[in-house]
């Protein structure tokens, strides 16, 4: 593993649903403290390229490599499925549904995986997920359950139950989309607030002022392919595409 | 009605016969829900293994014993497999094991749907944190699966009591076989299986209704 290796990256991946090409040897690396922002049009395939470095999906061509290692492959060899299950947890991810396990309390969804996949002590993982609840400002809701909580309070438990496996890159989908405006707001800080303590990120989002002022990349999307990639607020400033203008003219107004 | 001297006396006489029955009927249930869930559950896991001939051996199970009437299995079950198997078996050995097989074609079906009901997002997230496919299946499917198939599992209950009335025919001694034999001595059918289908109706009915409410409160969860 080489000082200069990204802490996670996804090496020409293609996906294939059948004989639909969702992906086309997509390139893309997150280095460490990165927080790289993905934006494009529905259906560009955000999503599949988040549940491929999740290893959610297997590509149907090129690899997913962390830290030097890869993890993920068409057909992956017993050598990249023992990587893969090593590294596992230190990719976190945030679905746009949030997906909290419901039969669960809020402590009971945040202590859950690092008591069963770390084996740490019932004590501990409490000790670190109320630490968790406080930082999402959620202390108060440690006991109740899902259903008792707003969208924005269920974002910010489902962040926390990713940040209490401490992983090394977050990856977040649309974590914003399924909420009301007022809720998101209360999410997108807490995502600042991750980004500024040096987080690295991987976030899909159509909240363009969050690329723009956190994100220290951006990356759009079309059609499968990652058409333009620009530091920071370049992107927005001076897009180099046509497709990326005519996309970014609908948030113009925003 | 035509004019009908009812003789509700005569079935008064019976209670505790009748009321025995009825103890035979509710034990009859539970003994063959209790069979049926561990038989829906062999069910459920033949078809969902991973080798053909045992994906075919369920499906086929389910298949035969929806696609025939319970009656005839019963009757299948206690003459035919004694042929078969050289053994002689009771009637109410007969009765439960065809109904435990018969809701146990039912029963897996529960059991599927109730898996399927939880979300798929809710066991990649549990893929995402680490969780292997075993833990997240044990620690996260199946509490939730539990609770959906519970009501389902209690509406089987409901028509085990129902059911459990065929053991009439091969003369199980449950509440309507001594309805029959009760009618046939004392000659008032009209009471005697009014009676019956009341003591049933109010039985099943609450259940019914409970389990309704009960399903009406998973939905809005
Ligand atoms: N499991 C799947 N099976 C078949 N097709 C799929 C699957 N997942 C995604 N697709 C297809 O892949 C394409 C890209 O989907 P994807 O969800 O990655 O897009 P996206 O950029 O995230 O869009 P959105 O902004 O709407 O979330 C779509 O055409 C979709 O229909
Ligand atoms: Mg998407």
């Amino acid at each position: 593993m080489s000082i200069s290796s990204p802490l996670i990256l996804a090496d020409g991946v293609s996906k294939k649903f059948g004989a639909n090409q969702v992906l086309t040897r997509v390139t893309l690396e997150v280095l460490e403290r990165d927080v790289v922002c993905v934006v494009g049009p529905s259906g560009s395939g955000k999503t599949t390229l988040l549940r491929c470095l999740a290893l959610l999906e297997e590509p149907s061509e090129g690899r997913v490599v962390m830290e030097g290692v890869p993890i993920s492959t068409p057909s992956p060899s017993k050598q990249v499925k023992a990587a893969a299950r090593d590294v596992r947890s230190e990719i976190g991810m945030v679905f746009q549904h949030f997906n909290l396990w419901p039969h669960m309390s809020v402590l009971q969804n945040l202590i859950e995986a690092p008591m069963r996949v770390k084996k740490m002590p019932r004590d501990q993982a409490v000790a670190i997920a109320e630490g968790l609840l406080n930082k999402v400002d959620l202390s108060d809701k440690r006991d109740a359950y899902p259903a008792r909580l707003s969208g924005g309070q269920q974002q910010r438990v489902a962040i926390a139950r990713a940040l209490a496996m401490n992983p090394k890159v977050l990856l977040f989908d649309e974590a914003t989309s399924a909420l009301d405006p007022e809720l998101r707001r209360e999410v997108l800080a807490v995502m600042r607030q991750l980004a500024r303590e040096g987080m690295t990120m991987l976030v899909v989002t159509h909240e363009m002022g969050f690329a723009r002022h956190v994100g220290t990349r951006t990356v759009f999307m079309d059609r499968g392919e990652i058409v333009e990639a620009a530091p920071g607020s370049a992107f927005f400033d001076a897009p180099q595409t046509e497709r990326a203008r005519r996309f970014l003219q609908q948030f113009e107004d925003e | 009605m035509f004019k009908y001297q009812f003789r509700w006396d005569t079935v008064w006489g019976s209670f505790d016969f009748l009321m025995g029955g009825l103890q035979m009927t509710l034990i009859i249930s539970a003994i063959t829900l209790v069979l049926a869930m561990l038989g829906g559950l062999i069910i459920a896991l033949l078809d969902m293994s991973r080798f053909r001939i045992l994906r075919w051996i369920g499906i086929s199970i389910g298949e035969v014993v929806r696609n025939t009437p319970i009656l005839v299995q019963l009757l299948w079950v206690y003459y035919v497999l004694p042929i078969v198997f050289g053994v002689r078996i009771e009637a109410l050995v007969a009765l439960i094991i065809g109904l435990a097989l018969y809701q146990a074609s039912f029963i897996s079906e529960v059991y599927r749907s109730g898996i399927q009901s939880v979300p798929k997002g809710h066991r990649e997230a549990a893929q995402v944190l680490g969780l292997t496919p075993f833990q997240s299946f044990n620690r996260i499917v199946l509490p939730q699966a539990i609770r959906m198939t519970l009501p389902p599992l209690a509406s089987n209950f409901v028509q085990l009591i129902k059911f459990s009335s065929l053991g009439a025919v091969i003369s199980v001694s449950e509440i309507t076989r001594r309805g029959m034999e009760l009618s046939a001595t004392n000659f008032r059918p009209l009471e005697t299986f009014t009676f019956i289908a009341v003591v049933y109706f109010f039985i099943c009915w609450p259940l019914a209704m409970a389990i309704r409410f009960w399903e009406r409160r998973l939905q809005a969860r």
